[in-house]
């Protein structure tokens, strides 16, 4: 909403002549942007603050920076207009200049008397920024005599708009209200009979009810999972051919893990503990283990400093709002951060690794796995990158673990240690009885080969084959028994483990006997070998002799290998550290310890976000000192304390906005009539008091998803392997599903401004032509409103009850009189001009599934469906 | 996201806006600024212009892989003369002891490729002075050769990758391991909008760049949001742009039927909602898109070329057709006021063909030949339209190759010194400019960086780089580049 608000303003100042100089948003963000570094309240160079305007016009230990006399003259303009590099503010390095238009904006300012609001907030050190401070529930102003609402947000936005002097707008109308919250809860739009049941309350009686039923369909896990996906950054793997550069294969299971731990209203703290260290708090349960997903999908193949840097930057961002990654290369500027805390926090990552866990039923984890985090290098060490270079690491101090020292909580590291199959996975029962029966599969195979033909036939080949399968199953039988011995410590395990390391070695000789027999063999073959090039038949014959002479010193190697008695045998499987270092697991408590400020208020911002269109607080991913207290900080600190004592439910948090008046009210200002309207307009034209709601175009998986859930085609299957983003023209499963990586996007989400797979804390919406086009051109919409046609078709007989049922489908609403008039039109015009085909130009190229209906009055209603599917009603939100 | 100016434009002008709006409902959809609506996110329409603009359009041609700049436009004597010599054995030695060394930024070590080879490769192809002006330029190149007055050739380039993300840093400025980040189309559309209101804005032709190198990032906007994406136009298909034309079977007449049924009831809704921004911007973007079906394909049809032009593209011959094709769409498409042509010439699904670590002369010759003629074509009919002064042609590469051989017969990746040129668009023709060492190892004098080209793109339309920011998202110092003012005329 707010970038097509800006395009159309864009064009109007062009118009208008630029009205006064306005301190808060013209003034104020200058001075925080390009001076706030070195004179705001971390760093007061020269004594000077420009932080607030009282702070420009008392002046730095010179003096008044400022000269009302001659304002081109003023001490602050002249440093920054300078041309003189050795002089000129901020100084190089530090910030690119100030333009001419800024400068004379400045000047424009100070002609004006430098003014400020009176009340503009100071703090006096960064421990008083708003953000930084416990969030507390101040107790609900007096209930507003307007409305009758008790919901804490309703009695938090009637006292603002009191104050403001606002009116909100009326309740939104049934229709409206069942399409808002159906696909902001679900993703799907309401279908007829879902209409049906709960429009014949017309005052929605049982919106509570509603609330409830929507919050427990799983569809609100996919609708929702998506949300979180972006925000948490979940990407598929990346890679060129097979090798995977970023991301894991598999990580699917994360984004089911999401997706069933949202359903299950799992508590949003044991979100984030479980994503950050699943793998250290439940270290054998494959269930928890799906969330560290969240690390694993950081992996970068050529660069453990990308890696790391990425799981810093990214954690901070999502979960505290924190844009530490400032501070890799000096203290934060803006922030209390020190450049030492990023690396203390890069430490908590430090020894982290992921590995794929194989699954019961598949052990080639190409196939199939659980990709996952463990700390891999207990001792790692991390250092200073001085200046932020990694070719310059300060190694003479090392660094601990630790976070930044602003947040005043508890952080206590303690080592875990991991119970047997976290270490060596390979002890999971499943893994030996697969492998063993595959090992006995190849046995029986062998000795069918055997059994099949008379015993004087069977040739040695197949006879050694069948020796080598069995010696086989007794090496793996007794490697496991002694490799299971040497973890328990059981007594018997030296003398298991000399009798595993007979059998290895007698299963590789018999290997070895089978090589030389089968090469026997070949050599034969090449001497039989119908060949007229003499030269040629030479050469085969004595390429497979020296392969056989190698072979058969290799047996010899072999067979005096069986005279030994050494212990030595290859251990099943792969092990890992006993240990883990408990240091993620202390950071995920740190952030969800009730003391610390930001996790609560950063999660409620991105579900307050999601549900009206814009956030509270308006850079969701930065909390610092840059962003200035919300408007509606005391709903948002109450909300985050109702939310701890919740248990972090979200569903509570969910149930909590869904049955607000603010979240019900109409987003059409209009109802309120010129003169109230023109008053909203003139206090809160940007809608930062929530008077209306917002106009919101639907995201791109759910434009899709609708377009396949209206005809009825949408396959509700959950869960389960990413699907080839190429098959979403024809696979019919939610868009989630699909596979979602750098240049591996479905063409339909990108054009919908699908999140962008590398960082997306918030969605654009764009309106460009290209969606116009994909809506209008692509298969899956003309195929869905075809498949549509013929069912509303199978109901209704006359046009005007398509046109009502097809409405009612597509938009969710009941047609208008003049729409149903222009409709009735259209379908009798486009009838005649399809009854005469022969006279029209095809055009067009893609395939289609369904075809148009023979008949021309069907395939107008075709059209009409497929015209309502472009309707900008279909993919909006009022 | 909001951009910079948002709170004070609402405050100002939301009023006006509002009757505006009222008004348009009267009078349909026509006026220019609301043509431009749907384009002109852009810092154009609030900022005064600083800089009088030179160029409307540019048209961006970029081989991939590398392309030697001692085979094409960078002649080193002093290769055949020490040919089989160490660097070492020359008297040039101190190039391996340059600081300049240190700008490399390797990130993911490749045992293959991307070192310096010490023993000197003679040059693969002989030069001579062209034109008037006598610049020297490779006999790969007899066409281009024709137009050497018109040619600024920049010899002293440098880049920071030796390995093919190179591809994407010279179209965003950052190293392939920084991440992704708007590219210079996205950046001249973001600051200017469009002048066609059929055409998309920014328009990429031939097969883009393999995703080892930054694939379609290397024509995308990031975080300037998809309007800003290049989009891409496959010439030689029935399907120039995805959807862009109905499935088969439909008739023109029974969609013109929907988009007018579409438009009546998109009409009812703006009664009802006369605030509503977002659906005027819908209806803006079905009409566009109506257009765009036939404005598309119209741009890849070439009935009305004559057999001249057509022979003079090369589209007769098999080795130019099919760069032939897309040089001729180029002029079709600043003709029609697109602002941002990009075409990659050379993609083969990995580092690029122009990626000679062997065979370097069958190799350039051969990739030289399919857009010599094409690009000379492209230049000399621009002029002839009057279409040169206003469209700025920037020929670009990755990085150069080195002056050692490797594997007998190639040349490693070299991105301490390169030659890239422009040509139009108000730069000085028949010019040098800037220089490697005598082995062409270094870029010596008057070095740029990639974004140094974006920076002097971006001036001669009338830009200033640093307008060219959005709140939240931070620039370095480098982005922004240097405009290169010597070879302005």
């Amino acid at each position: 909403m707010s970038r097509i608000m800006l395009l159309l303003f864009a064009l109007f100042l062009v118009r208008s002549n630029a009205t006064a100089i306005d301190y808060e948003s013209e003034i104020k963000p200058l001075f925080v942007e390009k001076c706030g570094a070195c004179h705001g309240v971390l760093q007061q160079e020269a004594g000077l603050r420009l932080d607030a305007g009282s702070f420009v016009r008392q002046g730095s230990d010179d003096g008044s920076v400022l000269d009302f006399e001659h304002p081109r003259q003023s001490r602050l303009v002249e440093r920054i207009a300078t041309t003189d590099h050795n002089h000129r503010m901020p100084p190089e390095g530090q910030g690119t200049p100030l333009s001419k238009q800024q400068i004379n904006k400045l000047i424009e300012w100070i002609e004006s008397g430098a003014t400020s609001p009176a009340d503009e907030p100071i703090i006096a050190s960064p421990q008083e920024h708003w953000a930084y401070q416990r969030p507390i529930k101040r107790p609900l102003p007096q209930a507003s005599k307007t409305s009758d609402s008790t919901n804490p947000i309703d009695v938090w936005m009637d006292a603002k708009w009191q104050q403001a002097g606002l009116v909100p707008t009326f309740r939104a109308n049934p229709a409206n209200l069942l399409r808002r919250i159906y696909l902001d809860v679900t993703g799907l739009p309401p279908t007829l009979d879902q209409q049906d049941a709960v429009l014949e309350d017309s005052e929605l009686a049982n919106w509570s009810t509603l609330v409830d039923q929507l919050l427990d369909d799983p569809a609100y896990g996919e609708k929702w999972g998506r949300h979180w996906m972006d925000v948490w950054r979940y990407s598929d793997w990346d890679g060129y051919k097979n090798e995977v550069r970023g991301s894991q294969p598999h990580i699917w299971h994360w984004r089911d893990w999401i997706v069933e731990s949202l359903n299950a209203d799992k508590g949003y703290d044991a979100m984030v503990i479980e994503m950050l260290a699943g793998d250290e708090i439940a270290p054998e349960d494959m269930n928890t283990l799906r969330a560290t997903g969240f690390l694993v999908r950081n992996f970068h193949k050529s660069n453990r400093d990308i890696w790391l840097d990425a799981t810093v930057e990214h954690s901070a961002k999502a979960f505290l709002g924190m844009t530490i990654a400032c501070a890799r290369c000096h203290d934060h500027k803006y922030d209390p951060i020190s450049q030492q805390e990023y690396y203390n926090l890069r430490a908590v990552f430090e020894p982290h690794r992921v590995r794929t866990e194989p699954l019961p039923g598949q052990s080639d984890t190409s196939k199939q796995g659980l990709p996952r985090a463990y700390d891999a290098d207990l001792d790692i060490e991390t250092f200073l990158y001085v200046q932020g270079n990694e070719k310059n690491p300060d190694k003479a101090h090392p660094l601990e673990p630790g976070v930044p020292a602003i947040i005043d909580t508890t952080f206590q590291v303690d080592a875990i240690p991991l119970p047997t199959v976290a270490s060596h996975p390979f002890m999971r029962d499943h893994v030996e009885a697969e492998e063993l029966t595959f090992i006995r599969e190849e046995l029986k195979k062998a000795q069918d080969a055997i059994a099949s033909e008379p015993d004087e036939q069977s040739t040695p080949i197949a006879r050694q084959t069948l020796v080598l399968a069995k010696a086989k199953l007794d090496s793996a039988e007794r490697r496991w028994a002694a490799t299971k011995a040497k973890i328990h410590s059981e007594s018997a395990s030296a003398s298991l483990a000399s009798q595993a390391a007979d059998a290895e070695r007698s299963f590789q000789f018999q290997q070895t006997l089978l090589s030389v027999l089968k090469q026997r063999s070949a050599v034969s073959a090449a001497n039989e070998l119908q060949e007229t090039d003499e030269k040629k038949k030479k050469q085969s014959i004595d390429a497979a002799e020296k392969k056989l002479t190698e072979l058969e010193k290799e047996l010899v190697e072999a067979s005096v290998q069986l005279t030994q008695s050494e212990n030595n045998f290859t251990p099943v499987g792969t092990s890992y550290p006993t240990t883990s270092t408990g240091r993620r697991t202390a950071f995920a408590k740190w952030i969800t310890h009730p003391d610390n400020p930001l996790a609560a208020r950063v999660a409620i911002n991105h579900l307050w976000m999601r549900h009206f269109g814009e956030p509270l607080v308006e850079n969701v991913f930065d909390f610092g000192l840059r962003s200035s207290r919300p408007v509606h900080h005391e709903l948002l600190d109450w909300l985050a304390v109702e939310f701890m004592e919740n248990q972090w439910s979200m569903k509570h948090l969910h149930r909590l906005i869904l049955n607000s008046r603010t979240y019900q009210l109409g987003s059409s200002p209009e109802q309120l009539g010129d003169a109230v309207l023109q008053q909203n307009l003139s206090i809160d034209p940007d809608n930062e008091y929530f008077w209306r709601a917002n106009v919101r175009r639907l995201e791109a998986e759910v434009v899709r998803d609708s377009v396949l859930a209206v005809a009825g085609s949408l396959d509700r299957t959950m869960g389960g392997a990413d699907i080839d983003f190429e098959d979403g023209e024809k696979n019919n499963r939610r868009s989630l599903y699909f596979r979602h990586a750098y240049e591996k996007q479905m063409q339909m989400l990108v054009t919908f401004d699908a999140a962008n797979p590398t960082d997306c804390y918030r969605r654009t919406e764009s309106i460009i032509p290209q969606q116009a086009l994909a809506l209008a051109n692509s298969p899956l919409a003309m195929d869905q409103s075809r498949l549509l046609a013929q069912r509303i078709s199978a109901q209704v007989s006359d046009g005007n009850s398509f046109t009502h049922l097809a409405f009612r489908i597509t938009l969710g609403r009941q047609a208008t009189d003049s729409e149903l008039s222009t409709c009735s039109q259209f379908l009798q015009q486009q009838t005649d001009l399809l009854a005469n085909q022969t006279s029209l130009s095809p055009v067009g190229v893609a395939k289609t599934t369904v075809q148009p209906a023979t008949n021309a009055e069907s395939r107008a209603r075709e059209n009409l469906i497929h015209v309502l599917m472009n309707h900008n009603d279909f993919v909006t939100l009022r | 996201m909001k951009t910079k100016h948002t709170s004070e434009q609402n405050r100002s002008v939301s009023n006006q806006h509002r009757r505006g709006f009222l008004q348009d409902l009267g009078l349909g959809f026509g006026s220019v600024a609301l043509s431009s609506l749907l384009q002109t996110d852009t810092i154009a329409a609030t900022a005064v212009p600083a800089i009088a603009p030179r160029a409307k359009n540019v048209i961006w041609l970029f081989m991939i892989g590398g392309a030697s700049h001692m085979e094409t436009f960078d002649p080193k004597p002093a290769l055949t003369k020490f040919a089989g010599k160490t660097i070492d054995e020359t008297p040039h030695g101190g190039v391996l002891k340059s600081p300049y060394l240190a700008n490399e930024r390797v990130v993911a070590f490749d045992p293959n490729n991307g070192f310096i080879r010490n023993e000197i490769y003679p040059l693969q192809v002989g030069y001579g002075p062209r034109g008037n002006s006598g610049i020297e330029i490779s006999d790969w190149f007899p066409h281009l050769s024709e137009c050497a007055d018109d040619l600024c050739l920049v010899r002293s380039m440098w880049t920071e990758d030796s390995n093919h993300g190179a591809q994407l840093q010279f179209h965003t400025g950052r190293h392939r391991v920084d991440g992704f980040f708007p590219t210079i189309g996205s950046w001249a559309t973001y600051g200017l909008g469009s002048l066609n209101e059929n055409l998309p804005q920014f328009v990429v032709m031939g097969t883009p760049v393999a995703d080892c190198c930054g694939g379609q990032e290397c024509h995308r906007a990031n975080y300037l949001g998809p309007q800003f994406d290049g989009v891409p136009l496959d010439v030689d298909s029935d399907t120039p742009l995805p959807y862009a034309s109905p499935p088969a079977g439909v008739f023109r007449e029974e969609q013109a039927g929907e988009f007018e049924l579409l438009r009546q009831l998109h009409q009812l809704s703006s009664e009802q909602f006369p605030d509503d921004e977002s659906l005027r911007a819908r209806i803006r973007s079905y009409e566009l898109a109506f257009r765009m079906q036939t404005a598309v394909p119209d741009v890849v049809r070439f009935d009305h070329e004559s057999e001249l032009t057509r022979r003079q593209y090369g589209l007769d011959q098999k080795e130019t057709k099919a760069f032939g094709q897309q040089m001729l769409t180029a002029r079709r498409l600043v003709e029609r006021g697109v602002r941002f042509v990009q075409v990659y010439h050379g993609s083969n699904g990995g580092a690029g063909q122009w990626d000679s670590h062997t065979g370097l002369k069958d190799n350039h010759s051969k990739l030289c030949q399919q857009t010599d003629q094409p690009i000379a074509a492209l230049l000399k009919d621009l002029k002839q339209r009057g279409l040169l002064d206003e469209t700025l042609v920037v020929w670009a590469t990755e990085f150069g190759r080195t002056p050692g051989a490797q594997s007998s017969n190639g040349r490693d990746h070299h991105p301490y010194g390169f030659s890239v040129w422009m040509a139009g668009g108000g730069i000085r023709g028949g010019i040098t400019h800037g220089a490697t060492d005598e082995l062409g190892f270094h870029a010596v004098e008057d070095r740029h960086y990639v974004t140094d080209i974006h920076a002097t793109l971006l001036h001669q339309l009338g830009l200033d780089p640093h307008q060219l920011v959005v709140e939240g998202r931070q620039r370095l110092e480098k982005d922004f580049g240097h405009v290169i003012h010597d070879i302005i005329a």
